[in-house]
């Protein structure tokens, strides 16, 4: 047994499998960097790279491959092993445990920033604030029931969650406090919801899905029902509506409303004034700037490379309209938002890893002029 | 020092043009004058030298096309020559036709032409309305719906419309506009019949006034004696985006864009002040057109004119290294590093012909030294008239690659002295600068732009762009050396010089290790740098993946050796393989036209990428020759020595 479990140290620690997870992460990589011009970043990053196995299409020969996941896991036990355990720890490595410390930090950083961080964005008008940002990507079916006082009280279902649902086999939401259900029977990834002449009522016409993960507006068909069976209502909730389906079921007003997935920012952020700035007589823009005051009471600008920084949330400057807009328009600001733990874990990371690289190959150069020098 | 300093001055006027053609000639000073005038163009305040050579690169496809007569022209000349003689520039061959058949479509005769062949403007005047129309057509289309006819229509009528924009450029200073005899307009202007533009501006105030005056009137007659001054000023004055060369007189912060003269015609018309510096340069540019056929006389005119512009730039700031800029068009460093760096390969190759001798050896070290300070001096000129760090755009990556492969491989030959690596920098430094050149040709823009948005940060540019570049630089040096490598088994066989073979495997490696530090750290500071700009560190954006690609493959090969799997044949052809990795990431991944690196996207190097890769899989090919070989002459000596012992007992 314990020749055994030598063996399986000896491998898992191996340069040779080391070899072999590069080989695989740089194939990966090649291979994922090619696919984002047929099929965008968003679906090869999941298939590629946020995957644990995969199977990759060489045209039309399926070939099995591991995913950057797994890849990278096993790359991970690998350099814990093989970088720091078994690895002998003299003068010569003192260089290469340093840069392997700091490898570990990225990786550590970016497990972080997989499993703990929130992104996405919000987009305010001029004199408009917001106090939450929404993902690019993801969506929620969000029930919701005025309490009075401008306040509501809010069911949140995540899309994903619905995503499969059909007319066979539909998917029925229980929601806590309210005396509906709600029952899923067509959900699609991207569809418009039209509205032919026949009077037959509106229907979703769904459409490809865009390589442009962003692009995609999701449409689902569902029931409402009260659960003492008193009524029953069916309707199309689509993420292009810009305003949500309102009823009166189960003597209880409810809003049911089909968008993206909306997170809590930890301060309200007004937008006072936006800035586009071009070079003299050109179009190539030389500044983006956003005046915003957080909270009502600081005011801070936000520019290209130099975000805001505040408790626990960055807030960069991303994208600005209308595109074309006159003087005199009233112009709007979108802000990538990101609550990442890690946040400034890689500049450590990078830092360590430098070093050990430095301390590593210097003295391998000054080695190598050394014994030229004592040859001469 | 001072050898550096009289060489730089003897370029300065070697390369310096004169021109004497066509019965009209400009003298030296006339040149350098004009090439140093400033001018704002693509964002930014510029040498009208710098405008000159890229107008000509995009429309000519180079920077020294040939006039009616065949003579050379420069491109600071050829720009005074159109707009100071259209009539005779027009007949210069100035305009790229890739492909003749875009004008046979608009009905030209192509006979005395080659498909590919530049033409006049003189040769394309009466197709270009129709030309004008096929283009537009052509603009409709998306761009990768085009055929390569359709491209060709748009360019050349694009390249003949700038000629015959810029040949009206100096219409406002030759022209004449008629005064309406006994009018108060008139009567501004005593014992004249006619006016000049200038004269239009200096009157502005006072022109304002009498219609003022003729506001409550209904005096026909007078109020369309001023209507068709200005009306005619403006027709003078043509186009008003054409070419800024004239700063506005108040300051950069109120009034950053330059003005052209219909811009000052139009503000004067509109009642704006008119400043009388404006009224002075414009006079100035009279000067010169009135002079134009008296070589002494449009010297002076010239350097008036130029001394103008470059007062009033200065005053709001913004002639600092307009001078700089137009000296390092004039200077060629880049060209003169080249012939040395051919010259060091030369001597190099003569040396290993002639072992005995130091000479040739010394001569392309000396060569090679002084091309690489010409390199170093042509970037940091560049950085000092940008105000950047080395490396902010594409065209400079090729310059800041190939200096430090040189200086990295001129290290490794002090440290070894094999005498390869020598050959080896003469070699990377001559092939850079041929394709430092060659893109400048394809590309055809300001190599000096300004900056988007994202990339205005000298922090991110210092840090991460010089070490990925650095990284780039060193992982070619090592494929370098290793195709030299496999090919010098592969020629040499069993003869090679073991001692020098191992020492050139020793420099792959000691190389890749220094790509590595700075690939890695480099992919990492580019990943912070996202992070700053976009809010994520790493998005599997194709610019990212092929600097992760880099790393993967230089660690791969690092701890492939470390473990025995490669000795130095395996560790010289995977360093061969790993070239076509920083291809890949440095151009191939701006070729797939995806990811948020836009301001890195270019087109029409397909064909170079692709024969550089082949040839470097050509070269790990051959490396399995030098091996199969190698196994099968280590077989046949194992045998002869089994038969030996055999006969022996």
């Amino acid at each position: 047994m314990r020749v055994i479990g030598r063996r399986a140290f000896r491998v898992a620690s191996s340069l040779g499998l080391a070899c072999v997870l590069f080989a695989f992460l740089g194939v990966l990589t090649w291979l994922g960097t090619l696919a984002q011009v047929e099929n965008g970043l968003y679906d090869v990053q999941r298939k590629y790279f946020e995957s644990y196995v995969l199977v990759h299409d060489a045209g039309g020969v399926p070939i099995p491959l591991p995913g950057a996941n797994l890849v990278l896991s096993v790359l991970a036990m690998n350099l814990v092993l093989g970088g720091f355990v078994r690895i002998r720890k003299t003068r010569d490595t003192f260089g290469v445990l340093i840069a392997h410390a700091g490898i570990v930090l990225l990786l550590v950083a970016g497990f972080v920033k997989h499993h703990a961080s929130d992104d996405g964005r919000v987009t305010l008008f001029e004199g408009q604030s917001a106090s939450w940002f929404e993902s690019d990507f993801r969506w929620e079916v969000v029930v919701s029931e005025p309490q009075g006082y401008g306040s509501t009280r809010e069911n949140v279902v995540p899309f994903d969650s619905v995503a499969q649902a059909t007319s066979a086999s539909p998917v029925v939401i229980e929601l806590p406090g309210l005396p509906i259900a709600i029952e899923v029977r067509e959900a699609h990834v991207n569809a418009r919801v039209t509205s032919p002449r026949d009077d037959s009522g509106p229907h979703i016409a769904p459409s490809a899905r865009d390589p442009g993960a962003g692009r995609n507006f999701p449409a689902v068909r569902i029931t409402i029902a009260a659960l003492d069976g008193s009524a029953r209502e069916e309707t199309i909730l689509s993420g292009m509506h810009s305003t949500p389906f309102t009823t009166s079921i189960g003597g209880r007003r409810v809003q049911l409303d089909l968008r993206r997935e909306r997170h809590a920012l930890p301060f309200a952020l007004t937008l006072a004034d936006f800035r586009k700035v071009d070079h003299p007589r050109s179009n190539m823009p030389r500044s983006f700037e956003s005046d915003v005051v957080v909270d009502g009471q600081r005011a801070v600008t936000i520019s290209m490379n130099e975000p805001l920084r505040e408790g626990g949330v960055v807030v960069y400057q991303a994208s600005w309209g209308p595109q074309g807009a006159g003087p005199d328009a009233r112009l709007f600001s979108t802000f990538a938002v990101v609550r990442n733990p890690a946040d400034r874990l890689p500049i450590v990371a990078c830092a360590v890893i430098a070093l050990g690289l430095v301390v590593h190959f210097g003295r391998k150069l000054a080695r190598a002029t050394c014994v030229r020098r004592v040859t001469e | 020092m001072k050898l550096i300093t009289g060489l730089l001055a003897a370029l300065s006027v070697l390369a310096t043009p004169l021109r004497a053609g066509d019965g009209r000639q400009f003298t030296r000073a006339t040149v350098e004058a004009f090439e140093r005038l400033p001018v704002q163009e693509g964002g930014r305040v510029k040498p009208l030298a710098s405008f000159a050579r890229f107008t000509l690169l995009r429309a000519a496809g180079t920077a020294t096309p040939r006039d009616v007569d065949g003579q050379k022209l420069a491109a600071s000349e050829w720009l005074l020559r159109l707009v100071l003689f259209p009539e005779l520039a027009r007949n210069d061959a100035v305009i790229l036709v890739e492909d003749s058949q875009a004008l046979v479509a608009v009905g030209l005769a192509v006979d005395a032409h080659e498909k590919r062949d530049r033409w006049s403007h003189a040769d394309i005047a009466d197709a270009l309305p129709k030309l004008l129309e096929r283009a537009h057509a052509a603009q409709m289309i998306d761009a990768g719906q085009r055929s390569p006819t359709e491209s060709v229509t748009m360019r050349v009528a694009e390249s003949a419309l700038l000629v015959t924009r810029l040949g009206r450029s100096f219409d406002f200073a030759r022209g004449r506009i008629p005064l309406v005899d006994a009018t108060r307009v008139a009567l501004l202007h005593p014992g004249r019949d006619a006016i000049s533009v200038a004269d239009v501006l200096a009157s502005a105030e006072a022109m304002h006034a009498i219609e003022r005056e003729l506001a409550s009137t209904d005096n026909a007659r007078e109020r369309g004696a001023i209507a068709s001054v200005w009306r005619f000023a403006a027709e003078l004055c043509g186009d008003d985006d054409v070419l800024a060369w004239i700063p506005p007189a108040d300051s950069l912060d109120s009034k950053p864009d330059w003005l052209t003269p219909a811009n000052l015609v139009a503000s004067a018309r509109r009642g704006e002040p008119v400043a009388n510096e404006h009224v002075d340069i414009l006079r100035a540019a009279e000067d010169v057109a009135a002079r134009r056929t008296d070589p002494a006389r449009l010297e002076a005119a010239t350097l008036r004119l130029t001394g103008l512009v470059e007062e009033l730039a200065t005053r709001r700031g913004e002639n600092g290294t307009v001078r700089l800029e137009a000296a390092y068009h004039g200077l060629g460093l880049l060209a003169w590093a080249t012939g040395l760096y051919v010259l060091s390969f030369a001597a190099c190759s003569i040396g290993w012909l002639r072992t005995r001798s130091v000479f040739f050896h010394r001569a392309a070290w000396t060569a090679s030294c002084a091309a690489t300070a010409l390199l170093l001096g042509a970037i940091t000129m560049r950085c000092v008239i940008r105000g950047r760090p080395p490396v902010s755009t594409l065209y400079e990556t090729v310059l800041f690659v190939t200096v430090c492969a040189v200086l990295v491989a001129l290290f490794v030959e002090r440290v070894q002295r094999q005498r390869i690596h020598q050959a080896i920098a003469a070699l990377v430094g001559a092939t850079g600068l041929f394709l430092a050149r060659g893109y400048e040709l394809l590309d055809g823009q300001d190599t000096m732009p300004n900056l988007v948005a994202v990339l205005d940060t000298n922090f991110w540019l210092a840090t991460h762009v010089t070490a990925i570049t650095l990284g780039y630089s060193a992982g070619l040096l090592a494929a370098v050396l290793g195709t030299a490598y496999v090919l010098i088994a592969l020629v040499r066989g069993g003869s090679a010089d073991a001692a020098r073979q191992s020492a050139l495997a020793r420099s792959v490696v000691g190389v890749t290790y220094f790509a590595l530090c700075f690939s890695v750290v480099g992919t990492i500071l580019g990943g912070i740098w996202a992070n700053e700009s976009w809010g994520r560190f790493w998005g599997w954006d194709p610019k990212e993946n092929g600097a992760l690609l880099i790393c993967i493959a230089q660690i791969t090969l690092i701890h492939a050796r470390r473990a025995g799997f490669v000795r130095d044949l395996g560790t010289c052809a995977a360093a061969a393989f790993g070239g076509t990795v920083v291809a890949f990431s440095w151009w191939g991944v701006n070729l797939l036209g995806v990811g948020l690196h836009s301001y890195g996207f270019t087109s029409g190097i397909q064909t170079a990428l692709w024969t550089y890769y082949v040839a470097q899989w050509t070269v790990v090919v051959l490396a399995s020759v030098v091996w199969l070989r190698r196994v099968s002459r280590r077989k046949s000596r194992e045998d002869a020595e089994a038969v030996v012992s055999a006969v022996g007992a």
